[in-house]
């Protein structure tokens, strides 16, 4: 599919493909989009960061590449490495008088010794790639520091071959929790959205487009009963993924109402810290009134 | 309106943001221009929210962009309001509320008869530092290197013996005898310093303490490489990015502005809470050791501390408490923070950082 030609554009098409996005952030990706600059979302845990990366490379048949950052994560995992098992059988199927040729021991440090990691390959494959660079706040400052050179001109220096550059650059998404501060130079390189929690009656709908088989009164008793759940001091609250899992597990369970009963039952869906259970628990009667 | 008029625009705008605190380059100007030209520049809502994702880098200047603005595009004195299609304004703008605003947490602590749990803003100017303490602060500068314990990374790096084989190397050596990997070369994990993160309590209880605990501070900043500091007495204030100042006059002055609950109430429960909940979970102390300057008198709910520290302490790596004073009856906070600590210190001035720098390494 062509890119986008307008904000309602975009709109239309990400809710085709089952991503509900608001004015802001759909301004911001088709800003991206044109002016060919990646975007770093913020938000919380669960509101949508890395889905929306996928049904764009979905809905504008461009190929996803995931990137996912943890803590140690290097050029050889993020960028290229050798195939160093290939280039030791071909140096030792050699003659030593091949060996002596300068060609040879280039062509063993050439593209067919290569192998293509995430940001290799997206800029390979150019415009036709969405990048995903997920958590970058869980990489450490030197990958950050890595990536700058990448993002401002779609570019990658590999000494024995050369600077590879993407034609046309890919769309590239980063998505970040928080973890920590990142540095402003790569903020500076960077498009910015902070993706807030939905209002409650755009999460409804948010629930019944992702799992239309749940029924509307439900819907709206569950996305009720996780906003008055965020309203808590919860040590984790509840994203919108959660309120979809906890939807869909009560429609799955049969359910048509959220009772205290029902609730107690598959708090599991929505709460995942100890401390918070018992909290939750105690006040399950005022949840789901 | 030409299009060099709308530039104009844009750029007095932009002066406006920088005004209100929000730092612009002229490179983000240039960005959020281009952005609007692909959009509709009358519209209210595209001159926004391209202005939000191209001018603003961090969820906290959110809500001062937002009033910069709706004073700067709205208000009927500027040029651009007649352009403006203003009957969109109220549809489009979803205003974000108290986003980034930090609410008055409630508190529902019972409070003593002594009301030093009620909170009192106010902020405290620090004189100049004398000669004798400029030299003193120079002095254990010099003398005093902190070194935080290391952990391994998973970050490697070539070394003489290891357990991971260095592939490259190895392969780029047997080049020399025809493919034979004759020498193998290895990688070894790194190690890197722990972080440092300091919570300082500026209360009344401590107001004795106040001026050396900021120096100490400034000094802990310049000698570690990976410090966070902290102060609280009502409230959490972080002060890491002032005390970095190069002078330490200017340093304190700056970190002493930002704070507003000098010598008021404690409330060490809640403000740890605060701490575990906006800093700690985030990963700011993963793995660090926190050092927590605290007298341990709290006026708070004493659950909330007990939860707090016990949290803390399953976040961080190790938790070093200086208490002032030393008293042999240990107020209820310290009683309670005891079976969370590790380190226990009675240090409040510069002379408490020889104590610490001794402690660090090893409480690897």
């Amino acid at each position: 599919m062509a890119d986008p030609t307008s904000v309602a554009d975009l709109t239309d098409t990400l809710l085709a493909g089952g991503y509900l996005a608001d004015r802001g952030l759909a301004t911001a990706v088709y800003v991206a989009m044109s002016l060919r600059r990646p975007v770093l979302l913020e938000g919380e845990v669960g509101v949508g960061k890395t889905e929306l990366a996928k049904v764009i490379a979905a809905r504008y048949q461009r190929e996803l590449i995931r990137l996912q950052c943890y803590e140690g994560i290097d050029t050889n995992q993020a960028l290229y490495e050798w195939d160093y098992a290939r280039q030791l059988l071909h140096i030792r199927a050699l003659s030593e008088h091949q060996l002596a040729d300068d060609t040879t021991v280039d062509a063993l440090f050439g593209p067919k010794f290569l192998l293509e990691r995430p940001l290799l390959k997206a800029i390979r494959t150019g415009s036709s790639a969405v990048l995903l660079i997920d958590e970058i706040d869980r990489a450490d400052d030197e990958f950050e520091a890595f990536l700058l050179e990448l993002l401002s001109d779609f570019q990658i220096s590999i000494p024995e071959i050369g600077t590879i550059a993407a034609a046309e650059p890919p769309l590239v998404i980063l998505t970040s929790n928080r973890t920590r501060e990142l540095h402003d130079a790569l903020k500076r390189r960077c498009l910015y959205h902070w993706i807030d929690y939905p209002s409650p009656e755009r999460e409804i709908e948010i629930v019944l487009l992702r799992q239309p088989q749940v029924a509307q009164a439900l819907a709206e008793q569950v996305v009720g009963a996780v906003h008055r759940l965020r309203e808590l001091e919860l040590a984790k609250p509840p994203g919108v993924a959660e309120t979809i899992d906890w939807a869909r597990t009560l429609d799955f369970l049969g359910e048509t109402n959220l009772t205290p009963a029902a609730a107690d039952a598959t708090i599991g869906a929505v709460i995942k810290e100890h401390d918070d259970l018992t909290l939750v628990r105690a006040n399950l009667d005022e949840l789901t009134g | 309106m030409a299009e060099a008029g709308m530039i104009a625009v844009l750029v007095e705008f932009a002066d406006a943001l920088r005004a209100a605190g929000i730092v612009v380059g002229s490179g983000d100007v240039l960005t959020y221009s281009s952005a609007l030209a692909r959009l509709d520049a009358t519209d209210l809502g595209d001159l926004y929210w391209a202005g939000r994702t191209t001018l603003v880098t961090r969820r906290e200047d959110i809500p001062t962009y937002h009033d910069t603005f709706v004073r700067f595009f709205l208000n009927s004195t500027t040029p651009m309001a007649d352009v403006l299609r203003l009957h969109e304004a109220a549809a489009t703008l979803t205003t974000p509320a108290a986003e980034g605003v930090e609410g008055e947490p409630d508190d529902n602590a019972p409070l003593g008869w002594q009301a030093s749990a009620a909170e009192v803003l106010r902020h405290k100017s620090f004189a100049a530092c004398t000669e004798a303490e400029l030299a003193a602060l120079r002095k254990i500068m010099a003398a005093i290197r902190l070194t935080p314990p290391r952990r391994r990374t998973r970050r490697t790096r070539p070394a003489r013996t290891g357990r991971t084989p260095d592939l490259r190397r190895t392969i780029r050596t047997s080049l020399r005898t025809a493919g034979e990997p004759v020498a193998l070369h290895w990688r070894q994990r790194q190690a890197r310093p722990r972080p440092l993160i300091l919570i300082l309590d500026v209360s009344g209880s401590m107001a004795d303490y106040s001026r050396g605990l900021l120096q100490f501070a400034y000094s802990t900043r310049r000698a570690a490489r990976k410090v966070d500091v902290f102060c609280f007495g009502t409230r959490l204030t972080r002060i890491t990015a002032p005390l970095h100042h190069r002078s330490p006059d200017e340093a304190l002055r700056r970190a002493a502005a930002l704070v507003v609950d000098w010598e008021g109430g404690t409330r060490i429960g809640g403000c740890l809470d605060e701490f575990v909940r906006t800093w700690g979970r985030r990963g700011a102390c993963r793995g660090g050791i926190v050092v927590i300057c605290s007298d341990g008198l709290d006026r708070g709910d004493p659950d909330v501390l007990a939860t707090a520290i016990h949290r803390l302490s399953l976040l961080c790596h190790r938790i070093v408490w200086l208490n002032p004073h030393n008293a042999d009856q240990p107020p209820l906070g310290m009683a309670i923070a005891k079976p969370h600590i590790d380190e226990l210190l009675s240090g409040h001035d510069l002379a408490s950082l020889t104590e610490l720098a001794a402690l660090l390494p090893k409480l690897a």
